[in-house]
């Protein structure tokens, strides 16, 4: 791969077919199939007939399309591009303005019911859904044209399959994921703040091969990556099971790599493969660089899972013009108060008692003179 | 009132076995739950020692919270059995304050535990205030099983479905499940002090009630006991 041709590689040149081999084992060991299956998709990814793909940003960071391009491991990306025939990208393509939306019309009428499409980012629905715009069409408007029309949909990252940053409360532009607003179209999510582009490439492999979409959860998310919690793979569980925490960053045991729940990892609620594919292809991954997981793979990111240093979410106090207080709090204002009550109601009780009898003695004393 | 003693009573035969039964292993269990819970929540500095001795603190508390928990939710499954088959006293007919009689009963018992009259009412069952506030901890405990069990099986599809349907995310689940482990503390604390402050002021002998499953009741109150095992007692 000569620098000169850079580009060409980005937009589907020439992969090796030793890329391709690498690329493929790769995407089946991610789907958890035997390498048996590799000789059929290097075929199925071989083949000629590429699948169309219209990938759609809306309200994001692009940080989905940055991490799958600028990977330290390009050869995913340009296997992706090299997989698909991407007809219509906004970060990528060459065309521009009236020409690139022709692109897309294009697009649409050649291949309906053949193209895959893909989202990134969150739909804003508040006010006819006018806080996110392309070629003076709302997001609401481009995403129920064409998402209706694909094979089937492929929602990258949290944005686009439950709203992301943007629907974190007070969710000023009513943001959604893709599958709240098209109903009744196969919709993969692949949820990720980024997610890890390893398993966008065994998805895309899966479809090729197959035909098909892999097995999803009830979320919709594919379960040979989201099946199962980062905690029960997660390499500081036995420092869990052992009673051992890192008690806050910087000590001792945070330089042991003590387990990271009470520095508030998300871990034992988030359902992602990160600890097994880890990122970049130099093995890291947040936990094991020691930075507690933030959950960023769940319905409610944000929201529920902050404070990122807090294992359970801070709540939402009415009282007192509306304070966040922590969890924590209530259990104190529960204790305390019933013990307050107790103390109060028996110092009462045995009060009356002594009143009673003090008044009874001296009626008693009344009676004896 | 000023309380004649002497006073004639009877021991009444009010709570069945299986309801005591229900009744001590709800309380144990409870009891183990709400002390793993903590640890689980908030696991204090051990690690000192950790280093040292392979202990496996949090994953055998973590088995005890699970063994605990399914004595819990099976305990639950015999209060809802006895809430239909139980006898007159263990249907929810008999406590909750849904007529004329058990809602002025209710108002009674609230002046009572205010102080604002001497007069107990000897009931044979629950009191209205009692059996309300064991039903809504009924409920809570149902909430308790239920999240429990959808943060233990997040990956058992029926489970899955469940819990999401009811709680959303496993994550908003287990915040649940930690706000309500504030009521069972709660509840534990208030529950304990009324049954010690009513062997006090009350004769009906609750507490002794919660082993043998009868209760004294004064001969010369009105009883519609008939049909009941009534054992003259003098005090
Ligand atoms: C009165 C009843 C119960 C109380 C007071 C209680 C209390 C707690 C508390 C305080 C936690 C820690 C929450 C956190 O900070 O993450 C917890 C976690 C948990 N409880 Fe319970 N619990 C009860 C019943 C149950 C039941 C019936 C089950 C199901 C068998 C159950 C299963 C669990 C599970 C699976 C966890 C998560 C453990 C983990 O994150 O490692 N609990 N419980
Ligand atoms: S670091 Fe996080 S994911 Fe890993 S064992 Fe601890 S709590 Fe679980």
């Amino acid at each position: 791969m000569s620098n000169n041709d850079h580009t060409k590689d980005f937009v589907g040149g020439g992969v090796s077919r030793r890329t391709f081999l690498k690329g493929c084992a790769l995407a089946a060991a991610t789907l958890g199939l035997s390498p048996d299956v590799v000789p059929k998709m290097v075929e199925a990814a071989m083949s000629p007939k590429r699948p169309p793909v219209v990938w759609l940003h809306f309200q994001e960071c692009t940080g989905c399309s940055e991490s799958l391009l600028r990977s330290a491991r390009p050869d995913i990306a340009t296997l992706i591009l090299d997989l698909i025939s991407l007809d219509y990208h906004e970060t990528l393509m060459a065309a521009a303005g009236k020409q690139a939306e022709e692109n897309l019309r294009n697009a649409i009428k050649k291949n309906t019911g053949k193209f895959i499409c893909v989202v990134e980012g969150g739909i804003p629905t508040k006010d006819g859904g006018i806080y996110c715009k392309i070629g003076g069409r709302t997001a609401l408007d481009i995403v129920t044209e064409v998402a209706p029309r694909a094979k089937m949909v492929i929602a990258i990252g949290t944005c686009a399959a439950f709203g992301g940053v943007q629907a974190a409360k007070p969710n000023p532009t009513g943001a959604v994921g893709v599958q709240d607003i098209v109903k009744g179209q196969t919709i993969i999510n692949i949820p990720g703040c980024p997610p890890n582009p390893e398993n966008f490439l065994a998805t895309v492999v899966q479809i090729l091969t197959y035909g098909r979409p892999p097995e999803l959860d009830e979320l919709g998310r594919p379960k040979f990556a989201y099946g199962r919690k980062i905690h029960d793979h997660c390499e500081r569980r036995p420092h869990f099971d052992e009673g051992r925490f890192v008690e806050c960053f910087g000590d001792p045991g945070h330089k042991k790599g003590y387990c990271l729940y009470k520095v508030g990892c998300k871990g034992p609620v988030t359902y992602s493969n990160c600890s097994v594919e880890r990122f970049c292809n130099v093995g890291a991954w947040p936990v094991g660089a020691g930075h507690g997981c933030i959950g960023c793979t769940e319905p409610g990111f944000w929201d529920t899972m902050m404070p990122i240093y807090k294992h359970l979410p801070g709540i939402y106090i009415p009282l007192g013009g509306g304070i966040r207080e922590q969890a924590e709090k209530i259990g104190e204002v529960a204790v305390g108060g019933a013990a307050a009550v107790i103390a109060a109601h028996a110092a009462v009780g045995v009060g009356k008692k002594i009143f009673s009898s003090v008044k009874g003695s001296s009626q008693k004393k009344d009676d004896e003179k | 009132m000023i309380r004649k003693e002497p006073r004639l009573y009877y021991r009444v035969f009010v709570w069945s076995g299986t309801l005591r039964l229900f009744h001590w292993t709800l309380a144990f269990s409870t009891f183990i739950l709400v002390l793993t819970g903590i640890y689980i929540h908030y696991p204090p500095i051990t690690t000192k020692w950790a280093e040292f001795k392979p202990q496996y603190i949090m994953a055998t508390l973590r088995y005890w919270h699970f063994c605990a928990g399914y004595f819990f939710i099976c305990a639950l499954l015999v209060r809802f059995y006895l809430f239909f088959a139980g006898n007159q006293y263990e249907r929810p007919t008999d406590f909750l304050p849904i007529n004329k009689r058990n809602l002025q009963s209710l108002v009674h018992n609230i002046k009572f535990y205010l102080y604002l009259t001497d007069e107990h009412e000897c009931r044979m069952g629950h009191t209205i205030l009692a059996g309300t506030i064991y039903f809504i901890l009924f409920i809570c405990g149902v909430i308790m099983g239920l999240t429990g069990l959808y943060l233990l099986y997040p990956e058992t599809p029926m489970v899955a479905r469940m819990g999401h349907d009811l709680f959303g995310t496993p994550q908003q689940a287990r915040l649940i499940h930690y706000l309500l482990n504030w009521f069972f503390i709660f509840f534990i604390m208030v529950h304990l002090y009324i049954a010690i402050w009513n062997d006090f002021k009350a004769p009906d002998a609750i507490i002794s009630g919660a082993f043998s499953g009868s209760k004294m009741m004064p001969a010369d109150l009105e009883c519609p006991i008939e049909e009941l095992e009534k054992i003259p007692f003098e005090k």
